[in-house]
């Protein structure tokens, strides 16, 4: 075994590792706020809206996300800018927009979920659609959809490793670079996946805590007794 | 200007059918091997012996938590270095079937979980032995409960069969992107793509909506 390659390489593996994370978490915040939106609309009755949200999220749902990146980094992104976008830009949108279809889709199942007395509750205080919607509806949503929404960002970190295969050096693209050189892939692959792992596994810890919890902040301040 | 011009696509048309083809063949040949690697699985996480508990519930995790692409790689570069050469689409299909295996039992493990503690002890009680139990009593109703989710595994299966092509196996998405490339017509072939792709598992789809309807458990509202 050359486990020796992992040793000499390592700041070129972090380097990576740095990359990765960036792109994840700038996805993750792009794919939160844009998969809201998208969930509203999809969930609202704004004619023209939910159709164009419906379709928009039907239609990314059902292809394979590396037709998307590369269709993005190659297709999309020369032709509304003039010029070819950097990889890293257009895995970030192409992760972002992706995302947010499924992001969009669990919130619509967690405004689902929420039973007509909370909004009638909150007809009744006065409040109008946006308020209820930004006050009452979409936190308890997002609370109760938090172990979805998390196991959807853990399949994103997985997501980001088809960066590589437009040519962002990320975590799985500086592995290949190093193997490329050394032939000895075996250890490198481990190496990488472990790191995902690691990652990957700490955060679906962190999901089932908040899954096992019976109940989310908002909601067990209905439980508590007033005194 | 770009102009969009989709004559292009007769030329390609019979390398496109031969990458569908591809696609076609690991989809299904991953799906059936998948699906009892995934049956497999769930009944290991649910027998009396720690050990294989343990075995299958740390294997779930660990393929749940890696990448894809890392984990073909790891058959396909990673296995050759150890002296095992195996052809490409081989190392597709056992990496998808075991990739998608770990997901379909965590499916089948939330149906097993959903169904009454007394059916158990009910089945136990009569004196079927526990593999029965599993055969006969839970599998047959965990199996109709999770329907949905099944069938969304199986067209994750076939979306993610678009990533064997970088294991150099020439399925669609292989043919699709050689084609833009060639001949830099990115929109006409992404487009033919996307609809190949959405047709795929727009039939899947309507198979799993389909069979749910028929195979539903009367008088049981399914909520997922």
């Amino acid at each position: 075994m050359f486990w020796s390659d992992i040793f000499y390489n390592f700041d070129f593996l972090m380097k990576g590792l740095l990359i990765t994370l960036e792109l994840a978490s700038v996805s993750i915040i792009g794919s939160l706020i844009i998969g809201v939106i998208l969930g509203v609309f999809r969930y609202s009755r704004l004619f023209p809206l939910n159709i164009i949200a419906t379709a928009f999220i039907e239609l990314i749902r059902s292809i394979p996300l590396i037709l998307f990146i590369v269709f993005v980094h190659f297709g999309l992104l020369p032709a509304i800018l003039g010029s070819p976008a950097s990889f890293f830009q257009s895995s970030c949108i192409a992760l972002t927009i992706f995302t947010s279809a499924y992001v969009a889709e669990i919130i619509r199942g967690g405004l689902k979920s929420i039973e007509m007395g909370n909004i009638d509750a909150a007809k009744s205080l006065g409040l109008n659609y946006f308020q209820r919607l930004a006050y009452i509806i979409l936190p308890l949503a997002i609370t109760r959809m938090m172990p979805a929404l998390v196991s959807q960002f853990i399949s994103l970190i997985k997501d980001t490793s088809l960066a590589s295969t437009i040519g962002l050096i990320e975590l799985t693209r500086s592995g290949e670079i190093i193997y490329e050189r050394t032939y000895h892939e075996l250890e490198i692959l481990l190496f990488i996946a472990f790191i995902y792992f690691i990652i990957c596994y700490s955060l679906s810890f962190l999901s089932r805590n908040l899954e096992s919890k019976s109940c989310y902040p908002i909601e067990c301040r209905e439980l508590t007794p007033i005194n | 200007m770009y102009e969009l011009d989709f004559n292009i696509l007769y030329n390609a048309l019979p390398s496109i059918i031969n990458g569908l083809r591809v696609t076609l063949l690991i989809s299904l040949f991953s799906s059936f091997f998948a699906f009892i690697i995934g049956v497999l699985l769930a009944f290991l996480r649910n027998t009396e012996f720690s050990a294989a508990r343990f075995a299958a519930t740390a294997y779930v995790e660990l393929v749940r938590n890696i990448p894809l692409l890392i984990l073909l790689y790891l058959f396909y570069k990673g296995l050759s270095n150890i002296g095992i050469n195996l052809p490409s689409i081989i190392c597709g299909i056992l990496a998808l079937s075991l990739y998608t295996g770990a997901f379909i039992s965590e499916v089948l493990r939330s149906g097993i979980n959903s169904i009454a503690r007394e059916q158990f002890e009910a089945a136990r009680g009569l004196g079927l032995s526990r593999r029965q139990t599993f055969s006969l009593v839970i599998f047959p109703q965990a199996i109709r409960i999770i329907l949905p989710p099944l069938g969304s595994q199986f067209i994750n299966l076939i979306k993610n069969s678009s990533l064997v092509s970088f294991i150099a196996v020439t399925d669609l998405f292989y043919v699709i992107y050689k084609g833009a490339v060639d001949d830099f017509r990115i929109f006409e072939f992404f487009i033919a793509g996307a609809i190949i792709y959405m047709g795929l598992t727009g039939i899947v789809a309507v198979i799993s909506n389909l069979l749910e309807y028929y195979l539903k458990i009367p008088g049981r509202t399914i909520k997922v």
